[in-house]
């Protein structure tokens, strides 16, 4: 028998003796660190990620924290100044998928199905009678809405909604667009839909416990207590951008769900919803000018392979999936290699490269120890 | 007319197309000026007061290629006020969970 081989049947035998719960380590009350030893392919993750910074001309990848969790555990953690493992750092677009996951929990609570009506929930979308919850989780509510911003800004909706026109009323806002397709058959990633959410949420489980709800619903379960949660002037979260947490925080998210929804022994997340988040909607088609755009799931980015498309991120396995943000934010989770990946970062222009970064996590951190 | 002064006819037409587009646009127009103060201030208090970075770094992390005219922080009261474009917006931290927000009217500067 080859020694891997016999190191692994002798591990599957403890781990199986030791029982399921027992094998699993979380971060219960805080993570456990240990890091790995220094190898060219640690430094190797390092020099992508923590290339010299150009802060004058704001060139180049700029990474402000790195975090790589495995089965639980941080193997990997550094910051740059003046982001520190305590600063609740903006996770900018992080924040829908964020919100899907408090929305998870009302989902699993009975507060709504898939195909209510957005109306039913937010009686505003009484003039979109057509939309459902579900379209708006998959960014396809049909409506008119232009999500481009730094090149386009006269025109763009996302500005006028977050800083002018929209800003008291975010979902108010967005309700007010037309549609220019039939929902649920067109993926248009907007920030209008997520906030459309945010707002929807209210009348769910009312006035008084939303405010708190995304506490009580999920930072607190997770042991999270560095999260902010900001909102427009009609107390709607904005829930398209505004969340912030510690780089540890937000990978307390990333292993919930890369242990499908589960936090120790308690079921947090229905399965079948983080299922629904992981799965590709349908109505999507590849851009074939842009093959490393991530294929839109529900409220999450996933790395699947679809018929006529090569997978966005060659060198990441297919059942990988994140949440990203603005300037480079993303939570990275790699179920198969119990690997979840957080980096803030302040990318000012394309260098930056999904595949790129994960291709030397894997190398450094890919093999099962 | 076209034949007699063509220079000003393809003047006067362009100038018609101007003012239609203006007009379709007057929405998006009417605000843009508010969007410079509204980013500065709002990503700047979050930054700031939301994230704790020292204020220095936070400056240069809202410059954008549209210069402000006019920055106050009032660090006491966790306000922060911006102009730029010829108009005033200012954000103010209202808690722990609740971070920053635009505020309806600017502080006087």
């Amino acid at each position: 028998m080859p020694l891997a081989l016999l190191r692994r049947t002798v591990l599957a035998g403890c781990l199986l003796a030791a029982g399921p719960l027992a094998a699993e380590t979380w971060p219960i009350p805080e993570w456990s660190s240990q890091p790995a030893a220094a190898s060219p392919a640690v430094q190797a993750l390092d020099d992508y990620a923590f290339a010299p910074r150009d802060d004058a001309a704001r060139t180049g990848v700029r990474s402000d924290a790195l975090l790589v969790i495995r089965d639980g555990v941080i193997v990997h953690e550094r910051y740059a100044a003046p982001t520190t493992a305590q600063t609740p750092h903006l996770t900018w677009s992080i924040s829908k998928s964020l919100f899907a996951s408090v929305l998870g929990v009302a989902y699993g609570e009975g507060h709504f199905k898939l195909d209510d009506a957005v109306a039913q929930h937010y009686p505003p979308f009484a003039a979109h009678p057509d939309v459902k919850m579900g379209h708006l989780l998959n960014w396809a509510s049909g409506l008119a809405w232009q999500e481009d911003y730094e090149y386009a800004p006269l025109k763009s909706s996302v500005v006028a909604m977050l800083y002018t026109r929209g800003r008291g009323d975010m979902a108010g806002f967005t309700a007010g667009h037309a549609l220019d397709a039939i929902p649920g058959t067109r993926f248009r990633y907007s920030s209008g839909d997520s906030n459309v959410l945010g707002a929807s949420l209210k009348s769910m489980v009312g006035e008084q416990a939303y405010a708190d709800y995304p506490w009580t619903a999920l930072f607190e379960p997770l042991g999270i207590a560095s999260a902010v949660w900001e909102r427009d002037a009609s107390g709607t979260f904005v829930a398209s951008s505004y969340a912030y947490m510690t780089a540890r925080d937000l990978a307390r998210v990333g292993l919930l769900m890369q242990r499908d929804g589960r936090w120790g022994e308690r079921q947090l997340l229905p399965q079948s919803w983080v299922a629904f988040n992981r799965t590709p909607f349908a109505n999507y088609r590849p851009d074939p000018q842009q093959p490393g755009d991530a294929v839109p799931g529900g409220q999450w980015w996933l790395n699947a392979t679809l018929e006529g498309a090569s997978k966005p991120w060659p060198d990441v396995p297919d059942d990988a999936f994140a949440a990203l943000g603005h300037w480079g934010q993303a939570l990275y989770v790699l179920p198969a290699q119990k690997l979840v990946v957080v980096r803030y970062a302040d990318d000012r222009d394309a260098s930056y490269n999904h595949n790129e970064l994960l291709k030397r996590v894997l190398a450094a951190y890919g093999e099962q120890p | 007319m076209i034949r007699r002064r063509p220079l000003l006819s393809v003047f006067l037409l362009l100038l018609a197309g101007l003012v239609l587009q203006a007009w379709l646009n007057r929405l998006h127009l009417a605000a843009f000026p508010g969007i410079i103060g509204a980013y500065t201030a709002k990503e700047y208090c979050s930054c700031r007061y939301v994230s704790g970075n020292p204020a220095e770094y936070c400056a240069a992390y809202v410059e954008q290629y549209v210069p402000i005219s006019t920055f106050h922080d009032d660090a006491e009261r966790k306000r922060v006020t911006a102009s730029g474009m010829g108009s005033s917006q200012t954000a103010a931290w209202l808690g722990p969970r609740q971070g920053c927000q635009l505020q309806e009217q600017a502080d006087p500067l």
